[in-house]
């Protein structure tokens, strides 16, 4: 780009060059899922860019409208793949956030700052509140306004135990996260079946390696999550690859060099790698077919962040009959805390998805992303991570 | 010679008349309904000639008095044609474009107002206006070309018209066939035209001589024809439905009282829903428009008809005509009035 | 600003607006390049993106209706399984809307062979500035009477506010080729296309694009187009399959005897994709040359490309500006694209100067201002360039015919004073001013 820069930031402190980027043309707009079912242009990425631009410059206060506009984006990025000028809407949207997040009402800091600090980054705390969240289940006592939306726990998933070391010198790390390993262990089971299956030997992080710190990004909590994103590098020394099985995790990681600005940090994140995507360098796994119709639902963090939904196809093929949605691969709501934040917009963007899923006639769908798996599930949909549908394929009997 | 002076008489007539009547060769005359005026009508023609073609852009400018015959020669001349098809080619160009008759080939052609890019009309008002442009593409303002085909001389009297050319196609061939029409239209790929009478369906198939040869392997019992022929007689009409009632609506017309199956009274334009019909007897054509209106359609008189008891003519448009009180009657006759204000053009054309 | 969710309560809005004597513009998706549904005088927005159902396709006729605000895209994905599709198909499809348009009588690269939206475009129904809703055009070939939908279509929601569109559709052909030819000079390139039409080759779209603009696309998609190509004509041909066979080995042929270095030919459905990717996402692609971009629009004989080309280039040389081409150039239909950075003092300036030239170049041609955006407010004041004060009399006198009130859209499309300042049936010509 040339021409006269701009040096100075405005009332958000966005990046001058990142807004400037987007020239008005809309060809975000079908893929905004809070667009499509609203039609309203402040709750498309065009509408919030100007939204932001006017903030930021001073033409307009940052007032509860502009808060709002802001909260109600999934941050899917399903508009940054489709732009065609380049424009880091990600990024804008963070530092959006970023600028908000102290204007937030005292009581909602104080229960975030719990949350985000004093449950996520501490993987005991989430799973003894998990298993208060279970009792407070089977007792009633959650807000009907949450209940939809949260998963309904089961105290067999809760009781599993993931029998892989931890620490040392391994073939690979596997990243197993805070919600996923807390709620969702059975994936995690797979996922180290399946990679034992093609030799290699997988250990979980060491102490730390907690919490991604992806929610954090999303929230604004950037100090939280550069912290977090510390503890994680240092949880999985040496070059090993870092299996995650998690996409919204994978983004977040990914993201470590440009989050800490560090070498260190941006060699981290070379290493960090989708499951899918490692399986599929890897030779070929033992697979029976004839393993069903399976729709693949390409978490967002991995198609538009990532930019990486090919390796899910390639090792699923052998095994499954696989079939894809005819709605551009739009986000299904989930979008990390969204669907908990914005219970009302992330059911209508789910209701978009699940008659998309509806019409390709299969019974199974295939998330790799734990956030989305949960929504969907809520909807009624079975929902299976891949190294789940891999590990029942295995030639091998299941241990 | 200079448009402005071309067109000087006719601006004069215009200014100077109480009633116009447009004229070419009055091929069309009795299309519609007939001017009716209290005052003296004055019958204005139109200058002949082809002002510019331009061979490699595929546009020809001409004065709207030219007869189609004469274009077409030209035209001919370098392969390319203007898909104007009107019964009789001493018709002129503006009068086929004033009563909007798009040809048998419409299916693969388009309708008439698609051909025509710019034009050059004197208003009720007396003034020359231009409207639209010489480009095949063009939203520079409003559509004037398109308002003007089928405006029946009532808006402005044409006097010369631009018009997009079609290259001639390699190769073009008419068929007779057994295979019905319906079938027809699903499995032809871009057939030029899927015509039908009682009898029998006629296919024209027009392009690489490749491609017409695959169309050509699918008509069964097929027969080669020179051509289609419109149904002929005394009276006659235009009937126009929305394309799924062509079954119905042709099977209707074939029990119309005194009409027999072999007299090729209608043909039907599949995948348009154009049905020419001609009849020997005025009374028959009224039992057609019933029976269009009945499948919502409606007919227009192109020729004949007859008073009924009470003396009224025969009406041009019928049932279908929307008159004052509706919406779309209230915008005409503000159009009307908005490039005639005074009523002197074609009055009673229309309504 | 209001969001009808159908065509009463778009009538209701229209008679409130009626009411208070406010201006009021419907918009879709607003990707339109003209201004054309840019409120002025503070008016009433109708925004028609919550009307975007599909509410019939009918496979038997070739038909479908929709809601305004159905995206394009969309239309031609849900009929795809009767193996039909939308012929028109602007840049922007995935994202505008058919209300819009019908408003602007929108083009694409395929409508070349096919016509822009007026001849796919069967009937409107439209709440008129009054607040009546009428039905305009329909089902049948012909409406007895004047074609107001072929005045409609086009007329940039100047005449009323559309709330269902009845359109046609197309069978997919059979046979689908995809030619990309590549030249060392744009006269190489323009006369090539000159070529191509004058042999009586109606290609399904014939595409040019520049050097610069092939570049920043290849940046952006890398479809393999080439860096290096001063020129090149991105052309697809449709039919039954010996057909385009026929015309492809015809273009091969016209394309190397006016100097096409290489001509490629897509392999497989993906490449086609690619190279349409890369020319649909051209006006996107130059925000990685430049932040703002102007984008024009115009018309010229197709046997003027050569010569308006080198005009053009050299009315961005005397301004100093970046230009590049892209465009729809089997209609000759021109896209002259300025890049620039407005943060740089004096550029607008420059830019403007730069478009007006232009135009006035194309209309030299013997072209015309808008070949598919539309006039709007962008050219709104250049129709006196075009036509003159007794041709633009009369357009207003068929604005006027719709909407007496002036409320519907005002200041769009025909430049203020166009009406001649005098009421409808009397005589507002002096003697003597047509000559």
């Amino acid at each position: 780009m040339n021409g006269l820069r701009m040096t100075t930031r405005g009332a958000l402190g966005l990046d001058p060059d990142e807004l400037v980027a987007c020239v008005s043309c809309g060809l975000c707009l079908p893929h905004c899922p809070t667009y499509r079912v609203t039609g309203l242009e402040l709750a498309s990425p065009r509408g919030r860019i100007a939204a932001m631009r006017v903030v930021d410059s001073g033409a307009a206060p940052l007032d509860a409208v502009f808060v709002r506009a802001m909260d109600e984006c999934v941050q899917c990025r399903g508009c940054e793949a489709a732009c065609p000028s380049g424009v880091p809407f990600g990024h804008l949207m963070e530092s959006t956030r970023a600028a908000i997040a102290p204007r937030r009402p005292r009581l909602r800091r104080f229960v975030e700052t719990l949350g985000y600090r004093g449950v996520l980054a501490h993987h005991r705390v989430l799973v003894a509140v998990s298993w208060l969240l279970l009792v407070a289940q089977r007792l009633r006592l959650v807000p009907r306004r949450y209940a939809a939306t949260l998963p309904r726990l089961d105290m067999r998933r809760l009781a599993l135990r993931l029998r892989v070391p931890a620490g040392g010198t391994p073939d690979v790390w596997l990243f197993t996260g805070c919600v996923m390993d807390a709620w969702m262990r059975e994936t995690h089971i797979a996922a180290a079946r399946v990679v034992r299956a093609t030799g290699a030997r997988p250990a979980v992080p060491g102490r730390g390696g907690d919490c991604c710190g992806a929610l954090h990004v999303h929230a604004g909590r950037t100090d939280d999550a550069r912290r977090l994103a510390r503890r994680v590098i240092a949880s999985m020394p040496g070059a090993a690859p870092v299996l995650v099985d998690s996409a919204g995790c994978g983004a977040a990681l990914r993201d470590y060099g440009h989050l800490l600005g560090t070498p260190e940090a941006a060699a981290f994140a070379a290493r960090v790698v989708d499951i899918s995507s490692w399986l599929a360098q890897q030779p070929p796994l033992p697979l029976r077919p004839g393993g069903g119709r399976v729709v693949v639902q390409d978490p967002c963090h991995l198609r538009h962040v990532q930019r990486d939904h090919a390796g899910v196809r390639t090792v699923l093929g052998p095994a499954y009959e696989l079939v894809e949605t005819d709605d551009d691969a739009l986000c299904c709501g989930a979008g990390g805390a969204y669907a908990a934040l914005q219970p009302a917009l992330a059911n209508d963007v789910r209701a978009r998805k699940v008659a998309a899923l509806a019409r390709t006639g299969a019974s199974v769908v295939c998330s790799a992303n734990p956030g989305c798996t949960i929504h969907l599930r809520a909807a009624g949909l079975e929902v299976r991570h891949p190294v789940e549908l891999l590990a029942d394929a295995l030639e091998e009997s299941p241990r | 010679m200079d448009l402005t002076a071309t067109a000087a008489p006719i601006v004069d007539a215009v200014r100077a008349a109480a009633a116009v009547e447009p004229v070419g060769a009055r091929t069309h005359a009795e299309v519609g309904n007939q001017v009716r005026s209290e005052h003296a009508t004055t019958a204005v023609g139109v200058p002949a000639g082809i002002v510019r073609h331009d061979v490699a852009d595929l546009t020809v400018t001409v004065l709207a008095g030219t007869p189609v015959a004469v274009l077409d020669a030209a035209l001919a001349e370098h392969r390319q044609r203007v898909p104007l098809q009107p019964r009789d080619s001493t018709a002129t160009i503006g009068g086929v474009l004033a009563t909007g008759l798009s040809g048998p080939t419409r299916l693969g052609d388009g309708p008439l107002r698609d051909h025509l890019l710019e034009v050059r009309f004197v208003t009720g008002y007396g003034a020359l206006v231009r409207g639209g442009g010489p480009t095949v593409k063009n939203v520079t303002g409003y559509d004037l070309p398109r308002l003007l085909v089928g405006s029946m001389g009532t808006l402005g009297v044409l006097v010369q018209v631009t018009l997009r050319c079609r290259p001639e196609p390699g190769v073009t061939e008419w068929w007779s066939t057994a295979s019905p029409p319906g079938e027809l239209f699903e499995c032809l790929f871009r057939p030029a035209a899927i015509l039908a009478d009682s009898r029998q369906t006629l296919v024209c198939l027009a392009g690489d001589a490749a491609d017409v040869a695959v169309g050509r392997a699918v008509l069964r019992d097929r027969i080669a024809v020179d051509g289609a022929c419109l149904p002929d007689g005394p009276h006659r009409g235009r009937i126009s439905v929305p394309p799924n009632e062509l079954g119905a609506l042709t099977a209707a017309l074939d029990r119309i009282d005194g009409v027999d199956r072999d007299d090729g009274t209608w043909l039907a334009e599949w995948g348009v829903g154009t049905v020419h019909v001609a009849y020997a007897d005025a009374q028959q054509l009224a039992a057609a428009r019933g029976i269009a209106e009945r499948h919502g359609g409606w007919l227009l008189r192109e020729a004949g008809g007859e008073a009924d008891p009470s003396g009224a003519p025969f009406d041009g448009f019928g049932a279908a005509w929307s008159g004052s009180g509706t919406a779309n009657g209230e915008l005409h006759t503000r159009i009307k009035r908005a490039f005639d204000p005074d009523g002197k053009l074609a009055p009673g054309r229309f309504g | 600003m209001c969001f009808p969710r159908d065509a009463r309560e778009v009538q209701a809005a229209v008679r409130a607006a009626q009411h208070h004597g406010v201006p009021f513009v419907a918009r879709g998706s607003g990707t339109g390049l003209a201004g054309g549904a840019t409120p002025l005088d503070d008016a009433l927005v109708i925004v028609m993106s919550q009307m975007d159902r599909i509410l019939e396709i009918d496979p038997r006729s070739r038909t479908a209706w929709v809601e305004p605000g159905v995206l394009n895209l969309d239309l031609s994905r849900a009929a795809a399984p009767h193996g039909l599709h939308y012929a028109p198909d602007p840049s922007s499809q995935q994202a505008c809307s058919i209300g819009g348009n019908v408003g602007t009588n929108a083009g694409g690269p395929h409508c070349l062979a096919s016509g822009t939206t007026t001849a796919h475009v069967l009937a409107v129904d439209a709440v008129l500035a009054d607040g009546t809703a009428t039905r305009i055009g329909g089902a049948r070939p012909d409406e007895p009477g004047y074609d107001l939908r072929g005045v409609y279509v086009g007329s940039e929601g100047t005449l009323g506010v559309t709330t269902g569109v009845l359109v046609r559709l197309l069978p997919d052909p059979p046979a689908v080729r995809t030619l990309l030819l590549d030249f060392t000079s744009i006269d190489d390139a323009a006369t090539t296309v000159s070529g191509i039409i004058a042999e009586g080759i109606l290609p399904a779209a014939l595409e040019m694009m520049d050097a610069q603009i092939t570049r920043a696309v290849e940046d952006f998609v890398g479809a393999g187009y080439p860096r290096d190509a001063e020129a090149v004509l991105l052309v697809e041909l449709d039919g039954l399959p010996d057909g385009v066979t026929a015309q492809a080995l015809a273009i091969d042929e016209i394309g190397r005897t006016h100097g096409a270095r290489t001509v490629r030919v897509a392999r497989d459905e993906a490449e086609r994709e690619l190279l349409w990717k890369g020319r649909k996402s051209a006006f996107g692609a130059i925000a990685r040359i430049a932040p703002d971009y102007y984008l024009h629009d115009a018309v010229v004989p197709r046997t003027q490309l050569v010569g308006v080309l080198r005009r053009i280039y050299e009315i961005a040389a005397e301004q100093r500006l970046t230009m590049m081409n892209v465009f729809h150039a089997g209609d000759g239909n021109l896209h002259p694209l300025i890049v620039f950075d407005r943060r740089e003092p004096g550029t607008w300036e420059r830019v403007h100067h730069a478009g007006t030239e232009i135009l006035e170049a194309c209309i030299a041609a013997g072209g015309v201002l808008s070949g598919e955006h539309g006039i709007g407010v962008e050219k709104r004041d250049l129709m006196g360039r075009l036509f003159s004060p007794i041709d633009l009399d009369a357009q207003a006198r068929l604005v006027e015919a719709f909407d007496p009130s002036g409320l519907a859209n005002p200041r769009k499309v025909l430049p203020a004073g166009s009406r001649c300042g005098e009421l409808a049936g009397t005589r507002p010509v002096p003697e003597g001013t047509w000559i």
